[in-house]
């Protein structure tokens, strides 16, 4: 099975593999071989890919589509970086940023909810990643 | 001797000078190709979310979004003006200000207020120097700009455009059609016209996908990424603009250069010659008057 991450500045990853675990917006979403045609909406989080052979390699994306069809996985995200390359102090730094947007009115709140999940996500997914490097 | 003199300088300098437009176009040449690259990524990018919509389409889906409803309010207008960082580059720099201070004008009759933001420090000195307000301005974008900066810009003018704070965003910069010709010109990114860069929509066999959660929240994900790649797509194709323009601009100045130390030489060995044959009439003059 076929597994690649489209960003708009490189293709990040082409790579076979067993498995994978794509973040979905309500959670994970675990692709095998032979899986039917989907089309999701990706949220932010943790991509995992178990190897031919059994490695995993964990990436962290943000936003964007997972597409499966006749056993190619492709993820057309705006971001893909390694999980272990993520810096929690960092990532805590821009959750902060977010939760300082001042929301005034229903757009704005929309915007700054959307802005602390991700940050919320990317926090979590680089303490994760602090996690699997020790 | 003078005469002689003067011109082997002239040469001399000249010749130097050819030197640095010669290094100038290879430097640009490779810089070209780098960009070109990461032009044809991003364009593998756009096609695959292009795909996606001629999917959803095809799931039965209205293309309708409010980033792609044209606006009833005319408050506030943004224009980019996407300038180089550096010269030498021929009639690049002046044909997208141009461009870009003509839909400023339009763009000004037709809001209340109209937010300039301008790339490159070429554009920024010209218009500092013509005292236009720059709302904001970046020189970060050189001949490799990435997408988590344009991807900030393009962000911030999103929100701002959900939130009712601007109604519309142009964007001015050099469109990069083939190797041969590229264009200044100005586009309107929102409300944004179409969800795909290129109409080129390849026929694929209709596929029974499964939408995670439905086609409409799919939409509702495509259509701010697509703005981004657009935006994205206009500093990419900049970028390869630009050096392909000043691949042209510091070849054509080579071969000037050229065509001047040749000429050069020829009048040089030609003052050195009459000035020696001066030189011998004076000796053999001298010496007859002395017999």
């Amino acid at each position: 099975m076929k597994c690649c991450v489209v960003t708009p500045e490189a293709t990040v990853v082409d790579k076979d593999a067993r498995f994978v675990v794509a973040p979905l917006y309500d959670g994970e979403y675990g692709v095998a071989e032979n899986h039917a045609p989907v089309v999701g909406r990706l949220g932010a989080g943790e991509l995992r890919m178990t190897l031919l052979d059994g490695t995993i390699e964990r990436w962290y994306v943000e936003g964007g589509f997972l597409e499966v069809l006749d056993n190619n996985v492709s993820l057309l995200t705006n971001r893909a970086v390694r999980l272990e390359t993520l810096d929690v102090a960092t990532s805590r730094e821009a959750l902060a940023r977010a939760q300082a947007i001042t929301s005034n009115s229903d757009e704005s709140a929309e915007v700054k909810e959307a802005a602390v999940l991700l940050a919320r996500a990317q926090l979590r997914a680089a303490q994760k990643g602090a996690l699997v490097k020790k | 001797m003078a005469k002689a003199k003067a011109l082997d300088k002239r040469r001399k300098s000249i010749k130097n000078i050819r030197k640095i437009t010669r290094t100038m176009e290879l430097v640009s040449t490779a810089q070209f190709r780098r960009a070109m690259e990461r032009a044809v990524a991003a364009a593998s990018y756009s096609k695959r979310l292009a795909q996606l919509v001629s999917d959803l389409a095809r799931a039965g889906l209205k293309t309708e979004h409010p980033l792609l409803a044209e606006r009833e309010t005319k408050r506030r207008a943004a224009l980019f003006i996407l300038t180089a960082n550096r010269g030498m580059c021929g009639g690049y720099n002046s044909s997208i200000l141009r461009s870009g201070l003509a839909r400023l004008d339009e763009l000004r009759r037709e809001y209340d207020e109209v937010e300039l933001y301008v790339s490159g420090k070429r554009g920024l000195s010209y218009l500092r120097y013509r005292k236009f307000d720059i709302t904001r301005s970046f020189t970060q974008f050189d001949h490799k700009p990435s997408y988590d900066e344009v991807l900030e810009v393009a962000n911030e003018a999103l929100n701002r455009y959900r939130t009712g704070e601007l109604d519309r965003v142009d964007v001015a910069f050099c469109e990069f059609i083939t190797l041969s010709k590229q264009r200044a010109t100005t586009t309107t990114l929102l409300p944004l016209s179409s969800l795909t860069t290129d109409s080129e929509d390849e026929a694929r066999a209709a596929i029974e996908y499964e939408f995670l959660p439905s086609p409409a929240s799919i939409l509702e994900e495509v259509v701010p990424n697509a703005f981004r790649v657009q935006l994205f797509k206009c500093f990419l194709d900049a970028a390869v603009s630009e050096q392909i323009a000043r691949m042209m601009a510091m070849k054509a100045a080579t071969d000037n250069a050229d065509q001047m130390i040749s000429s050069l030489t020829t009048t040089y060995n030609r003052a050195r010659q009459s000035q020696i044959t001066n030189e011998i009439i004076e000796v053999i003059s001298g010496a007859s008057a002395l017999q």
